[in-house]
């Protein structure tokens, strides 16, 4: 099979997933307990009132109905109007992508390089202290409870040292100029950004540590050393180039936390993002805005998906030819 | 037993205590104006995480910290010398409810028994350390309309015992289990739903707490916490036995008949015990229809009389609204009568509220979510009149100690009656505007205003105000500071039915969609530095910024700034 024809293939299956993914989206909302009208009417509305609110949101359509504007909506990218806010869903995620893109991208990447540079020293220092170390301060921040940990953070950095702000994304109002208020968007990062990084590097040390280990006992290495190389060429060179594909897949793997954000993150650090939205859509039965949000969630983890086949595809021909194919 | 002893008197005293604080915050007079604002700037940070909202308050980043509930916080913020706490009793009410369309439910002597083993003050001992208000009424002690000469049903399992054996619910003493006198059967087993702890614990616990009690005198009765819209659609449907929640509720008590009237008795209608009664009917109706104040008032009292004898509710208790304030940094915010100090309702707050070190400059008061949509036509939320309500004034003002109206954008207005056709009558209400009153834009408030938001809210069928306008016949404008309201129906009620912020006409008349309008984010078009909120109230909305902040600023040329030069 030819990378084309692979693909192609490649489309067609994110597209039928796609599909699935949006009926389901759409079936979950109500067929889940509740009713989206009893969160959305006052009690004291009158029998019209409560007609016209149903009429608004097209809560009075058959559901077949429903189906069909949800779906050529989705097309068409509308995302329909949120029954708590009566805003356009599209605005709302818009306002809340970037906060939600910048706090991850900034935890993820600082996550991922000390998490790796960490374990691959560790694999390196195998059986000294200093790997002991790693290994259970890397098994300590993944099995602490990340609401516990920010809100230690919180009350200990903003309340008995308090040196960094403890809610937003900026000052209220924020400095002026430019550069003033880059600064300003760094010292609100440091808490939320910086606590992702201390509960997330260990899961990526340990599992870079356990690869290495791995590889650091194939034969190749074995012959590597046999032949003299300096140690640092076996590290850097053999070892870790053949750990980096699974490090690869855990990357893209990740990239749908661009869109989904930190529900917790963002609530205990007032972030202004897409996860506290979803969670929040999902609890006041707000179909909208959460068939809004999880489409957004579904093409980022589609698109992940693809682009890491697709970077499979170039970088390992075997991958591209199907099982039946084989020769 | 010992330990019930000791509890029932600590019990007693805390209530005791939290009842004092209240009638010593009613009591304890602050100097109110009705001129201001007297800060120039209020920053409201949006902190939605209430152990961020606890640090912002203890650093000063909010001068409020507003609506405490969490006994916990209370008490954090009671070691703070620099804080000072206001509490006022609440319009909130927390419930039993019982399915009267159900056996043994049906029973009033069963529900009178569940009633005298509710142990309210155990209950706010245990789960509240005190910090609520015991309810027996149907209307809470805040409310005028609040009539405490009911039936009442203090703890006493020997008494509830009495009524059970007199009604003839024998125990049978080998299963514990009362015999049902109807089928001669031991009593099916029922269920009082909650919401699930994690949820809301203190409901779940509550709920325990009294089936426990029930079960004790011979009841089967178990508690079964839940997802919370399944509990909803349950309770829908009719398929509950009991359920504990709560209500938040208002100044005028036209709830009693929405709660409580037999035609209300429907599928998802929120007459959810099914009380249906002809004498209760008329004395609800009378309360959701009055001529007159008087009226509403005796027959708000008879209503709950009777509810109190029929009991489709055993009420349990009423959160007082508890405002924690900066006193080191602000001074002026005035205690309210059923909505608290730092609630939007409360303008004198707004008005009067300035920073010690005296007039001018900026206050930090924070929101505790996001305001989301500032379109007067479809925000519904707290958090959005949050802000509204500084920007906007209404007709009338209501007085902070005792919940009377006050004269405001109107110095005066009458109440009548009119023939909307032959031999039928409806209300009249004609309001008295204050001349001078300008739009943050500089234009005129006139009774145009007033005309056109109502003609403009019933035109589009806007569902936040259908129930209040749906009955407007028309509006009438003699001249630009008299308006004539015409109702086709006589309710006193009528008189706070066109009485809330209006819209600026020169600026909706030419809005087409109403429901996508963001006028927050349209620049005005002739005024730089001003959006398309604009009201006739003591703040003007300079910037919101989702997720992060509001900013308001004084309005300079607001009509209450000073008072009128003698």
């Amino acid at each position: 099979m030819g990378f084309r024809t692979y693909l192609i293939r490649r489309i067609v299956y994110a597209l039928i997933v796609l599909f699935v993914i949006l009926t389901f989206n759409f079936a979950v909302f109500r067929l889940m307990p509740g009713d989206a009208e009893k969160m959305i009417i006052d009690p004291r509305f009158s029998p019209e009132a409560r007609m016209a609110l149903r009429k608004q949101f097209g809560l009075d359509d058959p559901p077949l109905v429903q189906y069909w504007k949800y779906i050529t909506s989705l097309l068409r990218f509308d995302l329909g109007q949120s029954f708590a806010t009566r805003r356009p869903v599209a605005s709302e995620l818009a306002e809340r992508l970037p906060n939600t893109i910048v706090l991850f991208l900034t935890a993820f990447t600082l996550t991922m390089i000390i998490g790796t540079a960490v374990g691959v020293y560790a694999a390196q220092h195998r059986g000294t202290f200093a790997e002991t170390f790693v290994t259970g301060a890397g098994l300590f921040t993944y099995a602490v409870p990340t609401f516990f940990f920010q809100l230690l953070l919180l009350m200990l950095f903003g309340y008995y040292i308090r040196i960094f702000p403890i809610h937003g994304t900026m000052s209220a109002p924020p400095p002026d100029g430019a550069f003033l208020r880059f600064l300003d968007r760094v010292h609100h990062l440091i808490l939320p950004a910086g606590s992702n990084v201390i509960i997330g590097f260990g899961s990526w040390a340990l599992y870079t540590r356990n690869t290495m280990l791995e590889a650091l006992g194939q034969d190749y290495i074995i012959t590597a050393r046999a032949k003299g190389l300096p140690r640092r060429d076996i590290l850097y060179h053999h070892a870790l180039r053949s750990v980096l594909p699974p490090i690869v897949t855990l990357i893209f793997l990740s990239l749908p936390g661009l869109v989904t954000g930190a529900v917790i993150t963002e609530t205990i650090f007032s972030w202004h993002g897409v996860g506290r939205y979803l969670m929040d859509a999902v609890l006041q039965q707000d179909y909208p805005a959460a068939q809004g949000a999880f489409y957004l969630i579904a093409l980022a983890v589609i698109i992940s998906n693809f682009m890491a086949d697709l970077v499979y595809g170039l970088v390992d021909p075997r991958i591209r030819v199907g099982a039946g194919e084989r020769r | 037993m010992r330990a019930r002893k000791f509890l029932v008197p600590v019990a007693l005293l805390l209530v005791l205590a939290l009842a004092t604080t209240i009638v010593a915050a009613q009591e304890k007079k602050v100097k109110w104006e009705p001129w201001g604002p007297r800060v120039d700037q209020i920053i409201m940070p949006i902190i939605k995480d209430s152990e961020a909202q606890l640090i912002a308050f203890e650093r000063g980043e909010s001068v409020v910290l507003p609506g405490l509930t969490r006994p916990g916080d209370i008490n954090k913020v009671k070691q703070n010398p620099n804080a000072d706490i206001t509490v006022n009793l609440g319009f909130h009410m927390f419930y039993l409810c019982f399915n009267m369309r159900r056996g043994p439910l049906d029973d009033v002597a069963v529900r009178q028994a569940i009633a005298h083993v509710t142990n309210r003050e155990q209950i706010i001992n245990q789960l509240f350390q005190g910090y609520m208000l015991p309810l027996t009424s149907f209307v809470p002690q805040s409310s005028p309309f609040h009539n405490p000469n009911v039936p009442q049903y203090p703890y006493n399992p020997e008494k509830a015992k009495e009524i059970l054996d007199k009604a003839g619910y024998k125990l049978d003493k080998a299963t514990g289990v009362r015999i049902d006198p109807k089928t001669g059967k031991p009593l099916r087993k029922m269920k009082i739903f909650t919401p699930t702890y994690e949820v809301a614990p203190t409901s779940a616990e509550l709920g325990k707490m009294i089936a426990e009690a029930a079960k004790a005198i011979g009841l089967p009765v178990d508690p079964e916490p839940m997802d919370f819209p399944v509990m909803l659609e349950k309770i829908d449907v009719f398929d509950f036995d009991m359920y504990v929640l709560a209500w938040g509720l208002s100044r005028i008590p036209d709830y009693l008949y929405t709660f409580f009237h037999s035609s209300q008795d429907v599928e998802a209608g929120y007459n959810t015990p099914g009380i249906r009664d002809p004498e209760l009917d008329k004395a609800v109706e009378a309360v959701y229809y009055p001529p007159d104040l008087e009226t509403a008032k005796a027959a708000a009292a008879k209503a709950q009389v009777i509810l109190s004898q029929k009991l489709p509710y055993v009420t349990l208790y009423s959160r007082p609204y508890m405002d924690a304030w900066r006193k080191d940094m602000v001074t002026g915010y005035v205690p309210m009568l059923g909505y608290g100090a730092a609630q939007y309702n409360n303008g004198w707050t707004t008005l009067n509220i300035r920073r010690v070190q005296g007039p001018g400059g900026t206050i930090r008061w924070l929101l505790p979510e996001e305001p989301k949509n500032l379109n007067m036509c479809v925000a519904s939320s707290a958090y959005e009149w949050e802000v509204l309500g500084r920007i906007g004034d209404g007709l009338l003002a209501v007085n902070p100690e005792t919940l009377e109206d006050m004269p405001w954008l109107a110095k005066s207005w009458k109440v009548e009656t009119w023939e909307p056709e032959p031999g039928k009558k409806g209300t009249k209400v004609t309001w008295f505007l204050e001349k001078g009153v300008k739009w943050q834009d500089g234009e005129p408030f006139t009774s145009a205003d007033i005309k056109f938001t109502i003609e403009y809210l019933k035109k589009n069928e806007v569902p936040l105000y259908i129930s209040d306008l749906q009955d407007i016949v028309k509006v009438e404008t003699p001249d630009p500071y008299t308006a004539i309201v015409y109702f086709s129906t006589v309710s006193y009620w009528h008189l706070y039915h066109a009485a809330y912020s209006f819209l600026p006409k020169h600026i909706w008349e030419n809005v087409k969609d109403w429901k996508g309008f963001q006028p927050w984010l349209e620049p005005h078009p002739k005024v730089k530095g001003l959006t398309k909120v604009i009201g006739t109230g003591p703040f003007i909305l300079k910037e919101y910024k989702p997720g992060e902040y509001v900013r308001l600023i004084k309005n300079p040329i607001y009509w209450r700034l000073n008072p009128p030069k003698k």
